[in-house]
């Protein structure tokens, strides 16, 4: 029985207008964002690989460029807008990645919507939640008002079976245009001679789409839940909407808002007075050995001391620059907990895990520039003080970035995942409950 | 058509789409007051202790913006930019510390009065207004109404009216609210020139208001199901307020005219080769001819090739600013396709923020560089050009080292109570309109496109 209830469904909706409309609406923005995407993701693709083998650099300033991640052309997050050049040098470990002509980040013009960018995660997030409601609004209300419910289940077809039929019906229908979005996307990035997928980009392509279907699916059981409780179908769409609005456009900002606003910060001149004090026992010392090596004292010890003294000081001020850092990593958390309850929160913050284009992902860049800084970097620079000829003779030493597994991301992401589907179930057995129950007269 | 104007104000005011939209005006315009107050608090405190430690210096200069009370009403990205900057002899600017400081939280916009008109309350127009027609055909109450005397302009009109209040009133409690919290916090702020902006400011929300509610009129009026109406709206919705703005910003780069990011950084490297260590390196040949006698005479030589290396850099940088500006504005105008951004602009003007404000500000600051070059001109009889680089080396001069690196700007050490401040001219309400006329003009057009579209559509509905 539920099979036929299902086939009758997915027929009814696909012949529907409002999926035809939302269908063909999700397919347009898919194959201009991704188009536009991924020619930006090219451009910058050419820019890193031109910076590597062009951009003049020298064995005291070595330039450490980040390559833009392949997986923002379908999430965009903080990829394009924190920069991707750090300047390494002995007088200073980075403490934020800087655009190629070393202002702090490329100037872009501010989004007007506040929706983030326009993105396979935007096309989710927003365009297809939006689809889920309007083809599941109606699932139980409009049968309701229109007779047929009670003619339905005068036959012998339980109750929990009509349910099941629809919800997985409806789901079909949501994660068959969800299957058919991503594999636009998929499809235009293969063919865009910019971009090389790797066996690992795939698994996190798939694990986007598998937390899309999650997240559609939490949508889906909200839907079905008003739909259930609400007796006019009209009132369950405008119910429904006032709750999109809600969670999709109000409460993610929320959090952030609380956060950004009521969460101390250092400020300026607290970190520059926090600086000159962590150094301050060193200050004379400092003043004196540099007089003593530009006055002409060139021996290796004056030499040996003038660097110990300037990484101390890059070492003391990056300890100080890593407090802020972990303050701004509070502040986040403060803001991700206030929305914690939040579908659209959530889905973007395992999109963006997923994709690798997420803060985190930004200070585990920023923790290798400082790792590479403590180690191969300042044992090069005390070359050129003990051994001359072997500085000038030896190549700088290379970068590495570890790349972060499928599986750490997994494990990142699982306590959100979690939430989205306790989410889902609750929904779901809300819906399932107050259907039961449901006078259907 | 007063009658059908207070029904249909009566049945908006009694549906969940009004309260709703009067609960969520209640609390984002609260947030705004009070998050706004704060900041310009915070943000003056800051501007306060800058200035009351202000240390004349003829080597550089610190100065501090002047933060904007008016924020509150379209921020413009004002508190994105720097709030203080290095100021340096032959007009050299640096920001003295990049912004957002809270660079880890998600980009959202911030809760002024033009984000919530623009994206709120202009979905609920949208939704007050998506079943006005065709809702009303649905239920087959459209026939009976046009069955009596009543002109279908007038009809279609009464429902304007009606849509237009339910969401102008929801705005006018918020606005209250807001300047209420502002009021208690900041009463400095409470001045006629205030009242203007805010006044301004509402008659530009109604024209935005207004074009969206013509909007839902003439898609009401063409779609048979209100459910596919209101899908439409929403989508039409959706490209104004996101889709177009959000992607001019990269079209700009695709189509801007100007150097890229890396393209600029590119051309430094082979530029200061040029311009200043080939002039640098051409020092010990001339030394070794015996040209150069004197340290001081090599110094000098060293000084002049350094001083003509940093103007280049300077000219260079100011150029790469501009095409960024250029792109900006590009950008800018692509998004103009879009009635949402027309309001947003309108509203910076408005409010004397934004771009237009940006530039107000640089100009201040150009003016008073030339004042600042003409003090230290006075006091230390030289200018000293800088940059964010800076030179050294060394050559020989019979087997000696002499070290030669890029000339400081000198620090004047005698009375500087005569020192020039920056003074900044408060931005004019006269001044925004004006910049905001084209976007104004843009927004009515909008409306009448959208009036006549809707009521020609109207006019030939089939009502059955």
């Amino acid at each position: 029985m539920i099979g036929v209830i299902y086939k009758r469904e997915i027929l009814d909706h696909l012949k529907s207008a409002k999926f035809l409309i939302g269908f063909g609406l999700t397919i347009a923005i898919t194959v201009v964002a991704t188009i536009i995407n991924v020619q930006d993701y090219g451009r910058r693709r050419q820019d890193y690989a031109n910076a590597e083998r062009d951009l003049p650099r020298n064995k005291f300033e070595i330039q450490i460029f980040r390559p833009p991640e392949v997986l923002s052309v379908l999430v965009q997050g903080k990829d394009r807008s924190l920069g991707n050049k750090a300047s390494v040098n002995y007088l200073n470990i980075p403490d934020r990645l800087t655009g190629y002509m070393s202002e702090r980040s490329t100037p872009r013009p501010k989004s007007l919507s506040g929706f983030g960018s326009v993105d396979f995660a935007f096309l989710v997030r927003v365009i297809l939640s939006l689809l889920v409601i309007f083809l599941a609004y109606d699932a139980v209300a409009e049968e309701k008002q229109s007779g047929t419910l009670k003619l339905a289940l005068a036959n012998a077809l339980p109750r929990s079976s009509l349910l099941i039929g629809k919800a997985s019906a409806g789901l079909t229908v949501v994660l068959g245009s969800l299957v058919a979005a991503s594999a636009v996307s998929v499809l235009i990035m293969m063919v865009h001679p910019a971009v090389d997928l790797s066996g690992a980009d795939a698994a996190r392509i798939l694990s986007l789409v598998a937390v899309s279907a999650l997240y559609l699916t939490v949508f889906y059981m909200l839907s079905l839940l008003v739909s259930t409780v609400v007796k006019r179908p009209a009132t369950a769409l405008m119910v429904l909407l006032q709750l999109w609005i809600f969670l999709v456009v109000v409460y993610p900002n929320v959090g952030v808002s609380i956060a950004e606003n009521f969460y101390k910060l250092p400020t300026d001149r607290e970190m520059a007075e926090k600086k000159v004090a962590a150094f301050a026992l060193y200050g004379d010392e400092l003043k004196k050995v540099q007089a003593a090596y530009f006055g002409g004292d060139r021996t290796q010890a004056t030499g040996m001391r003038y660097l110990e003294l300037q990484s101390l000081r890059s070492r003391l001020w990056n300890d100080v620059d890593r407090e802020l850092s972990l303050r701004l990593s509070g502040q986040l958390e403060r803001a991700r907990w206030i929305s914690i309850l939040s579908p659209a929160a959530l889905f973007n913050r395992v999109a963006e895990r997923y994709a690798r284009t997420d803060i985190e992902e930004y200070d585990r860049f920023l923790a290798s520039v400082e790792r590479y800084w403590k180690t191969k970097y300042m044992d090069f620079q005390v070359l050129f003080y003990k051994d001359l000829p072997a500085y000038r003779k030896a190549s700088t030493p290379p970068f590495e970035h570890p790349t972060e597994g499928m599986s750490e991301a997994w494990a990142a992401a699982a306590p959100q995942i979690v939430v989205l589907v306790l989410l889902a179930l609750i929904f779901f057995a809300a819906a399932s409950t107050a259907f039961l129950r449901k006078d259907v007269r | 058509m007063r009658a059908i104007v207070f029904r249909e104000i009566r049945d908006h005011i009694q549906s969940l789409q009004f309260v709703a939209l009067l609960l969520f005006s209640i609390a984002l315009f609260s947030a705004n007051g009070i998050i706004f107050a704060r900041k310009f608090q915070a943000e003056n405190a800051a501007y306060s202790a800058a200035a009351a430690q202000f240390a004349p210096n003829t080597q550089y200069i610190f100065l501090t913006r002047q933060p904007n009370p008016l924020l509150f009403l379209a921020e413009g990205g004002d508190l994105d930019r720097p709030a203080s900057y290095y100021m340096m002899a032959k007009g050299y600017f640096s920001a003295s510390a990049p912004r957002p400081r809270d660079y880890k939280l998600p980009d959202i916009p911030k809760l002024d009065w033009s984000f919530i008109v623009k994206t709120v309350f202009s979905l609920y127009v949208v939704l007050l207004g998506y079943a006005a027609v065709c809702g009303e055909k649905e239920q087959g109450t459209l026939r009976l109404v046009l069955s009596n005397p009543v002109g279908r302009v007038r009809f279609l009109a009464a429902k304007y009216a009606a849509i237009l209040a339910a969401a102008l009133i929801p705005l006018a409690v918020g606005c209250v609210i807001s300047l209420g919290i502002l009021g208690v916090s900041l009463p400095q702020i409470l001045t006629w020139g205030l009242a203007s902006r805010v006044a301004s400011l509402l008659a530009l929300s109604a024209a935005y208001l207004s074009l969206f509610a013509f909007l839902s009129l003439l898609v009401s009026s063409v779609m048979r199901r209100s459910s596919l109406a209101l899908l439409c709206l929403l989508a039409a919705w959706v490209l104004f307020a996101v889709l177009i703005p959000d992607t001019s910003g990269i079209l700009a780069e695709k189509f801007a005219k100007v150097q890229s990011d890396y393209d600029a950084a590119k051309s430094v490297g082979p530029m200061i080769e040029k311009e200043v260590w080939a002039k640098i390196g051409a020092l010990q040949p001339r030394i070794d001819k015996g040209e150069l006698k004197t340290a001081e005479a090599i110094k000098a030589e060293a000084d002049k090739a350094f001083e003509e290396g940093q103007e280049k850099v300077r000219f260079f940088e100011k150029s790469y600013e501009d095409s960024l500006a250029q792109r900006a504005a590009l950008a800018r105008s692509l998004a103009r396709i879009s009635p949402v951004a027309l309001f947003q602009y309108a509203a910076e003007d408005l409010a004397g923020s934004g771009t237009h404000r940006e530039e107000a500000f640089r100009e201040d600051l150009r003016a008073y560089s030339r004042e600042f070059d003409a003090y230290v001109l006075k006091k230390n009889g030289k200018l000293v050009g800088q940059s964010n680089w800076s030179f050294s080396t060394s050559v020989k001069l019979a087997g000696k080292d002499i070290e030669i690196r890029s000339p400081q700007a000198e620090a004047y050490r005698g009375d500087m109570s005569d020192f020039p401040r920056l003074v900044e001219r408060a931005p004019r309400l006269g001044d925004g309109v004006k910049s905001a006329a084209g976007d104004i003009a843009g927004l009515l057009l909008w409306n009448i496109v959208l009036a006549l579209a809707a009521f020609a559509t109207f006019l030939k509905t089939d009502v059955r």
